[in-house]
């Protein structure tokens, strides 16, 4: 299935297969239109079945009802379709795809190897009475130049598998990936999975990265070196293995003023959870004209008042007090366009 | 995968995980593991010896002659760092077997090679001593300035040195005794820093005022004091300290102008026919007395950045960074004369050719000397007494013989100074 407006394309599975019988709905993206059917491109299928490790869902409904309780509450104005239960009711469970990749590596390496030792220097103090003098332990690197030779294979290492993974990241939080489980049945009930628009041949120049660094890290603890610094090597790979990785999210909506939907995130596990928090124009406007409503009623009382006053001069004082409520409520009327202006800005978005 | 791997230079180690070799850089000669150095000639068996002159290893039999092995590094000589690794990784030993000489009289101990004949100790010129295998716990010297005065030099400006003053006896520097010069080679440490010192003190500004007093204005001198702070950086280069307590600090500094710039990397070739001195302040006393040199430096920077000279409740804080030492052996003659029954000893910078030393001085020239400067003054002050019934030409003449007399004093306080000063080295 694919989301003709953010292009997203997801495949339903149900019992850790493809579900050819789902029902069609809104993309769990962006929410902007339904999605349509669409066969899988030649360039992912080979690499999607099956997944080889998923990290499992991990929220309770409480902890699904409190996260998203807390992101409906607090807003002033709130659009009427804001409610944690409407959230609550259109929950969608996705997984976004990462790569893992697994390669057979040969090659020869150089780089600086730093080990830590400590030594004493020495700080002194004159004053008056002479000079004192005290010793400062500091933890200093020795760098000394390491090289040799790998042969090694290195297995899932991690790579984003959609262009959009940054974004989503830094919107979600850290996945720990040490959390990851061999992919089982049970972990595809009733989920969408987000197919990867990276393919591999454009993931690879980040996986080369990835193993360089994993590599790296084994050439230091083989030098036996608290630090390694300029890893150079001149690798050679073979028996190159993609398979993927799941990361868990709930997806929901709501609809704004206008009627757009905004998508609300959630971690599937940690539940960190990210959305526009939108507060309701249409709303304040309605509040801001009683406010002004009531304003214009007290002004009328107090010019009631005021021309009563020259019968009964004692009716000046309220005439006074209506005036000052009716100056008062008109001042109020600007802040509900106020506050929900300053929720909405573009900072606090 | 290339086939020159590993590169010239690199040699394998123990890998933590299978599957990754690792190669380190080959480490330098350690002396430890060097093999014991016989000093003989391979063309006619002789013995050889270092040579000043050459600057290498030469037979006095048949002439031949071999450079040092290591180029001359000079004060890119490698530092080391205070760390209790750096110590322990630091080799041991002198690299070829030594004999010690261990001072009854002074207590010094010498190393000295195996088949050296010596039983006089270089500090004190006592018999006195005995040997034994040289101490392989010391640190060993990674440097050396080799010797660049021979002792023929050294006996030249011995002779030179003993005549050039007339308070000396004379003929003392033909006497025979001289000649005996026992080349030596010091250890020094010689320590580098990048020093930080942050001070604070009330400096004094001197101004003058005008007040009221007694109904007249009168003006007067006060000092106003404000607080000043600064900072001042310092690097500390190669500060040599010595690392031998035996030999006279007075007469050290005296020849101390080393040139580290022709320091070399440590060779037991260098040693050939020399007399070499182990460290006997440790590193921690040395470093020590470096820091005492440096502070004194900081804390004069520091004053000199006052806005005035008048200074008080000065407060420093110094801080040291990137401290490094070496230990190095610095090329020293030592001789000792006989002059009316008493020894003397005096020191040739082994490099520089710099003497210091202990002379006889001769204290009847050095009266004699005092009374001729004395006598115009006493005599005409006589002369002014005694002409002093004659009013006028008795003042003149008394006065011109105290002005003389205090000129020759003074004069005289310097002479015997200086020859005290000599005498007593």
């Amino acid at each position: 299935m694919i989301c003709e407006v953010c292009q997203a394309r997801f495949l339903p599975l149900n019992g850790g297969a493809a579900d050819a019988t789902a029902p069609l709905q809104r993309c769990p993206q962006c929410y902007q239109a339904e999605l349509v059917s669409q066969a899988l491109s030649d360039e992912i299928q080979p690499f999607i079945h099956p997944a080889e490790l998923a990290i499992p869902f991990a929220l309770s409904t409480a902890d699904i009802d409190q996260a998203v309780q807390r992101f409906a509450n607090g807003i002033p104005f709130p659009p009427s379709d804001l409610t944690g239960e409407r959230l609550r009711s259109r929950l969608n469970r996705i997984y976004l795809p990462m790569w893992l990749v697994d390669a057979q590596v040969k090659a020869e390496w150089q780089a600086e190897a730093g080990f830590n030792y400590r030594v004493i220097s020495r700080q002194e103090r004159y004053s008056a009475q002479g000079w004192s003098s005290q010793p400062v332990e500091e933890q200093r690197i020795r760098w000394e130049p390491r090289l040799g030779r790998l042969q090694r294979a290195y297995q899932n290492i991690v790579v984003p598998a959609l262009e959009d993974h940054r974004r989503l990241q830094a919107a979600l939080g850290e996945f720990d990936l040490r959390q990851a489980q061999p992919y089982q049945i049970r972990l595809a009930q009733n989920v969408l999975l987000r197919l990867p628009d990276r393919p591999p041949q454009a993931a690879w120049s980040e996986a080369k990265p990835a193993l360089q660094s994993a590599a790296a890290e084994e050439c230091r603890r083989a030098a036996r070196a608290d630090h390694l610094r300029r890893f150079a090597w001149r690798p050679k790979f073979n028996s190159l293995n993609w398979t993927l990785l799941l990361l868990p999210v709930y997806t929901t909506y709501y609809l704004d003023d206008e009627g757009h939907p905004q998508a609300v995130w959630i971690n599937g596990k940690s539940g960190q959870l990210s959305g526009r928090r939108r507060a309701s124009p249409s709303r304040a406007r309605r509040a801001a004209l009683i406010w002004l409503i009531a304003a214009a009623i007290c002004f009328l009382i107090s010019l009631a008042l005021a021309a009563a006053s020259t019968f009964a001069p004692l009716l000046l004082a309220l005439a006074v007090l209506a005036l000052t409520f009716a100056l008062l409520a008109g001042i109020g009327a600007a802040t509900p366009l106020l506050r929900v202006w300053w929720f909405n800005r573009p900072a606090s978005a | 995968m290339s086939e020159n791997f590993p590169p010239p230079g690199f040699i394998p180690t123990e890998s933590a995980i299978p599957g990754i070799e690792v190669f380190i850089p080959t480490p330098p000669d350690s002396g430890p593991h060097q093999e014991i150095v016989d000093f003989k000639c391979p063309q006619c068996g002789a013995t050889t010896a270092f040579s000043a002159a050459d600057g290498g290893l030469t037979c006095t039999h048949c002439s031949y002659y071999e450079a040092p092995k290591k180029p001359i590094v000079g004060r890119a000589a490698e530092q080391f760092e205070f760390t209790v690794e750096t110590m322990a990784r630091a080799a041991q030993g002198w690299g070829t077997a030594r004999k010690e000489l261990s001072c009854q009289n002074c207590g010094a101990t010498t190393s000295l090679p195996e088949d050296s004949l010596t039983v006089v100790c270089p500090f004190c010129g006592s018999n006195k001593v005995i040997q034994r295998q040289a101490a392989q716990d010391l640190l060993r010297p990674r440097f050396v300035l080799p010797f660049k005065i021979t002792e023929a030099d050294c006996a030249r400006i011995a002779r030179q040195w003993l005549g050039e003053s007339w308070m000396l006896p004379s003929g003392l520097s033909d006497i025979a005794t001289l000649g005996g010069f026992t080349g030596l080679y010091l250890p020094y440490w010689t320590f580098d820093a990048d020093l930080q010192a942050d001070w604070k003190a009330e400096v004094g500004h001197t101004k003058t005022e005008r007040y009221y007093n007694n109904g007249e204005w009168k003006t007067r001198t006060v000092v106003e004091w404000r607080w000043e702070s600064g900072r001042a950086n310092l690097h500390i280069d190669d500060l040599l300290t010595p690392g031998s307590a035996r030999l006279s600090q007075n007469l050290l500094h005296q020849i101390g102008n080393f040139d580290l710039s022709t320091l070399a990397p440590y060779e037991p070739a260098y040693l050939a026919g020399f007399q070499a001195k182990a460290y006997d302040i440790p590193l921690e006393a040395a470093w020590e007395v470096g820091r005492q040199a440096m502070r004194e430096q900081a804390r004069l920077a520091c004053l000199s950045q006052t806005s005035t000279p008048q200074v008080r409740n000065f407060n420093m804080n110094l801080d040291y960074a990137n401290e490094s030492w070496r230990y190095v052996l610095l090329p020293v003659y030592v001789a000792h004369y006989t002059y009316a029954g008493k020894t003397y000893q005096a020191l040739v910078n082994g490099q520089s050719g710099a003497i210091a030393g202990q002379r006889p001085v001769d204290w009847n020239k050095v009266w004699l000397a005092i009374a001729a400067i004395l006598s115009p003054g006493v005599l005409l002050g006589l002369l002014g007494l005694m002409t002093a019934p004659l009013a006028g030409i008795g003042m003149v003449i008394g006065g011109v013989g105290f002005t003389l007399l205090i000129i020759g004093v003074v004069i005289a306080i310097a002479v015997y100074l200086k020859a005290d000063r000599m005498d007593d080295l």
